[in-house]
């Protein structure tokens, strides 16, 4: 188990290395920030001077090399437009983008995991249906519009929740929804088809054959043997929406690090795009590491087995 | 000192259209059919209206939303016009634009200008007794200070101060600005320098300068959330008592997108908005106890026709006048924008030099097929369109493509770039590589009233030395006029020049054709009194009071 955990350790290391050399072509690739940092009429020597105060005078492999040191401690530098320091920027969103991936996390479980079971339970029923064209819309809807329709209905007409905004458990709701509808499909999807294979397999048989009642078979012998490729698909959606929640982030004014990073790029805060980013790398890898030790739990043939 | 009374008249032009109504109403649901529907539907309901929670107007807190927020707030540092939003609340300058567009004494008490040869001076002496935030008071160490930061290479902002060679400080009251040689921007832009606490900012620091700005005007910063909401309070000791603010406390959310910030409008979270969108401006306008106003915005859109390119069909006149006669900007401001532009032949109402009987050229494309024919284009032609995909102005892509789209019915046919900001404004800089050749919607901002001195400058002189995206015109006539306009002081005979120019510049479509300034709207319920200041665009949020009685709602703005 330990030299699996360390495999997984310095193969995560590799991972956010990749991801900060990535970010840090890509950045350079899209423009030179000086653009939107100084007046139209700026002069040569005003762009001069802020080349050099933001070290962009420095050759490539310079600036990589002092970049990859400042990162190593922790220092992103400050952010070009907010001129704050870059990881304090993101640090700050972090609490809300936690909170609402969360949620929107919470939502898709509870709403996949009944809908999956009872689907397979009552393959080809009302149910069964029902839960793939919910599953299907999801997919089908982008997540801006559900947003949207929510807004205009829950908010605007019945005056329920807030529009917008983050604040109590009401403020939550509906960007929860949102972000969470569509990994409801897959979720229901994988734990449908993964319950089908279990309720037909032998042991399944035997227990029956020995008078377990269904509510045992089902919840507590299939459904924890299904978990596995679940708990891969939580891990990984749980990874997507602390990254990319961008769209849900701006419909609903969440001031999350979606909407920060994506506006950073737009206009080239460098440090900012770069802080974001191997954060986000870093959560999606550490988050990654917890799905694969938790297999050990889920299923103790794992757990052995390494 | 007033700088030129006389363009109050027109300049009250600025408040288009206002609507009010009397009752208050509140969304309504459609009533549920059976009595289980009206039991679930209560219950869900008492459940759920405690958490909604709205945060509705009361004589101390007023919250309100803004499409969009400072990234930061240090005047001496700041070079987004986005950032004033915020700016305006903290801080102030000699000079201040009211609500007729007067240039008005303001931290100044008053000032005189000393013009000797080339040599100018403007002795300025300073108000007494204004107070920071923190209780220091203000004098003339604060601007010196400010300046000096500005003057830093690497401000972002040194460009504004660049004739400005000293600010000489005689006592803690007086100060000159010393200019090394005229520019009559200085005062159109309130004289730029603004007021920055020295002792203050010297113990925080710029990083506790930016967390915690302090500065002399009528709001005082209590906390930030970035992409959230700013929180602000008055300031009881604040030296204008005749526009101070009725609340106590104005809380500002940051809500992007338009149907969030309508919804939470409508829902009752905020009080006031900016940026109603202009699809939505009528309904708004048909809201109960809501007031809405139309403001003219200080950007000048135009479209600019570079010709860098020796060979570029731009360097012919008839060609530039066909383009401004193959578009229907009257149709493009009804039906894309949805009225929400002034259509503007060159400057718009209040701008110094306006010319009421200049006409715009109108849409004629058989004319326009005429004279590219003539100019040697019987096929037409193809050439570069370069268009905005970022919404720098509301439907600014959509005007584009509508343009390119009229273009090509003449015979002028674009091979359309998409451009996101940051490489769109690269590609409007005076011999940006790689060079842009061919059309470009673009804008120039001169805030209001405005003065195109400085713009017109880049747009037609030939060496380009100037403001904004550059046409690369050359027309030794021009060049002699934009150098007498820069260098003249009197504003009764600028704006006279600026006329004769604007004639000239119109009849040879020089320096790219104007199309529209845009409209923006503010809408607010009548419990709330609100006088625009065109101070950061209108919302300086200085005279903003409470309105409880029908009284006060008959005589406020928006009616």
């Amino acid at each position: 188990m330990r030299r699996y955990i360390f495999d997984r350790l310095w193969q995560g290391a590799v991972a956010i290395l990749g991801a900060v050399l990535i970010v840090f072509i890509a950045q350079r690739l899209a423009g030179d920030p000086l653009g939107l940092l100084l007046p139209m009429d700026a002069t040569e020597a005003d762009f001069a001077a802020m080349r050099i105060e933001l070290g962009l005078d420095q050759p490539l492999l310079v600036q990589f090399w002092r970049f990859l040191q400042s990162v190593a401690v922790g220092d992103f530098g400050y952010s070009y437009q907010w001129q704050v320091p870059a990881m304090e920027l993101i640090l700050d969103r972090l609490p809300a983008t936690l909170e609402l991936a969360v949620a929107g996390l919470v939502f898709a479980i509870t709403l996949a995991v009944p809908l999956g079971v009872l689907s397979a339970l009552y393959q080809g029923s009302a149910v069964d249906r029902v839960a793939k064209v919910f599953a299907m819309l999801g997919q089908a809807i982008p997540s801006f519009w559900i947003g949207l329709l929510l807004i205009l209905f829950f908010a605007v007409t019945l005056n329920w929740l807030p529009a917008y905004g983050r604040g109590g458990f009401s403020h939550l709701v509906l960007p929860a929804i949102a972000l969470g509808w569509y990994p409801v499909a897959a979720m229901t999807r994988t734990l449908r088809s993964a319950m089908l294979d279990i309720l037909q397999s032998d042991y399944v048989r035997m227990a029956r054959s020995v008078g377990l009642s269904e509510r045992a078979i089902v919840w507590k012998y299939a459904l924890r043997n299904a978990a596995v490729p679940l708990a891969t698909m939580i891990g990984v959606y749980f990874a997507n929406m602390l990254g990319g929640a961008f769209v849900v982030e701006v419909v609903f004014a969440w001031p999350g690090i979606g909407r920060t990073v994506v506006e950073a790029v737009f206009s080239r805060d460098f440090p900012v795009v770069q802080a974001g980013v191997i954060l986000s790398a870093l959560v999606f890898v550490v988050v990654n590491l917890l799905v694969d030790l938790s297999y050990g739990f889920i299923d103790p043939r794992i757990r052995h087995d390494r | 000192m007033k700088a030129n009374p006389k363009r109050s008249e027109s300049a009250a032009s600025h408040v288009l259209r206002a609507n009010s109504f009397r009752s208050l109403a509140r969304p309504h649901w459609q009533a549920p059919r059976t009595g289980l529907q009206i039991a679930a539907i209560n219950l869900i309901a008492v459940v759920l209206c405690c958490w909604a929670g709205t945060a509705r107007a009361n004589d101390e807190t007023l919250t309100i939303a803004f499409a969009a927020e400072a990234t930061q707030v240090d005047p001496t540092r700041t070079t987004a016009g986005v950032d004033d939003y915020f700016m305006n609340l903290f801080f102030e300058r000699l000079l201040a634009t009211n609500p007729e567009l007067e240039h008005v004494n303001w931290l100044a008490e008053h000032w005189e200008m000393i013009e000797e040869g080339d040599r100018i001076r403007i002795d300025v002496k300073l108000r007494e007794g204004v107070k920071f935030h923190n209780g220091d008071e203000m004098t003339a160490h604060d601007f010196r200070f400010a300046y000096d930061r500005m003057r830093e290479p690497t401000s972002g902002v040194a460009v504004y101060v660049r004739y400005i060679t000293d600010v000489e400080i005689h006592d803690d009251y007086r100060i000159s600005l010393h200019l090394s040689q005229p520019d009559p921007t200085v005062v159109n832009s309130n004289m730029y320098i603004w007021a920055i606490p020295k002792n203050y900012f010297e113990s925080v620091g710029d990083e506790g300068f930016q967390k915690h700005p302090v500065g002399t005007g009528p709001w005082k910063f209590v906390s930030r959330r970035p992409r959230d909401e700013l929180v602000v309070e008055r300031f009881d000791d604040y030296w204008n008592k005749d526009v101070m603010p009725g609340y106590k406390r104005l809380i500002i959310k940051i809500i992007p997108e338009d149907t969030t910030r309508v919804a939470a409008y409508k829902t009752g979270a905020v009080d006031w908005i900016d940026a109603v969108p202009p699809a939505q401006v009528k309904e708004f306008q048909s809201l109960p106890s809501t007031r809405v106003i139309n403001l003219q915005a200080g950007n000048n859109l135009y479209i600019n026709l570079n010709a860098i390119d020796r060979k570029s069909p731009f360097r012919d006149p008839r060609v530039r006048l066909a383009v401004a006669h193959a578009v229907d900007f009257d149709a493009i401001i009804e039906y894309v924008l949805f009225g929400q532009g002034i259509r503007t032949p060159q400057l718009a109402p209040g701008s110094l030099g306006y010319d009421p009987e200049l006409k715009a050229h109108p849409y004629d494309p058989q004319k326009a097929r005429e004279l590219l024919k003539e100019a040697g284009y019987p096929d037409g032609i193809a050439i570069n369109c370069y268009n905005l995909t970022t919404p720098r102005e509301p439907y600014f892509k959509e005007v584009g493509e509508t343009i390119y789209a009229y273009l090509a019915e003449s015979g002028i046919n674009c091979r359309i770039e998409q451009m996101e900001y940051g490489a769109w404004i690269n590609a409007g800089r005076y011999n940006a590589r790689p060079w842009m050749d061919g059309l470009q919607p673009t804008m120039w901002g001169h805030g209001l009233p405005g003065d195109p001195t400085v713009a017109w400058g880049g747009h037609m002189h030939s060496n380009g030395d100037g403001w904004g995206a550059y046409s690369y015109h050359s027309d030794s006539d021009i060049d002699r006029r934009v150098e007498e306009l820069r260098r003249l002081m009197d504003e009764d005979e600028r704006a006279e020049k600026i006329r004769e120019l604007a004639l000239l510049k119109h009849s040879l479509a020089a320096g790219g054709i104007p199309t529209y300034r845009p409209v923006i709207t503010f809408a607010w319920r009548d419990t709330v009194s609100f006088n625009p200041w065109p101070g950061a665009y209108w919302r300086s949020m200085r005279q903003i009071r409470p309105c409880p009685s029908k009284d006060c709602r008959s005589t406020m703005k928006g009616d």
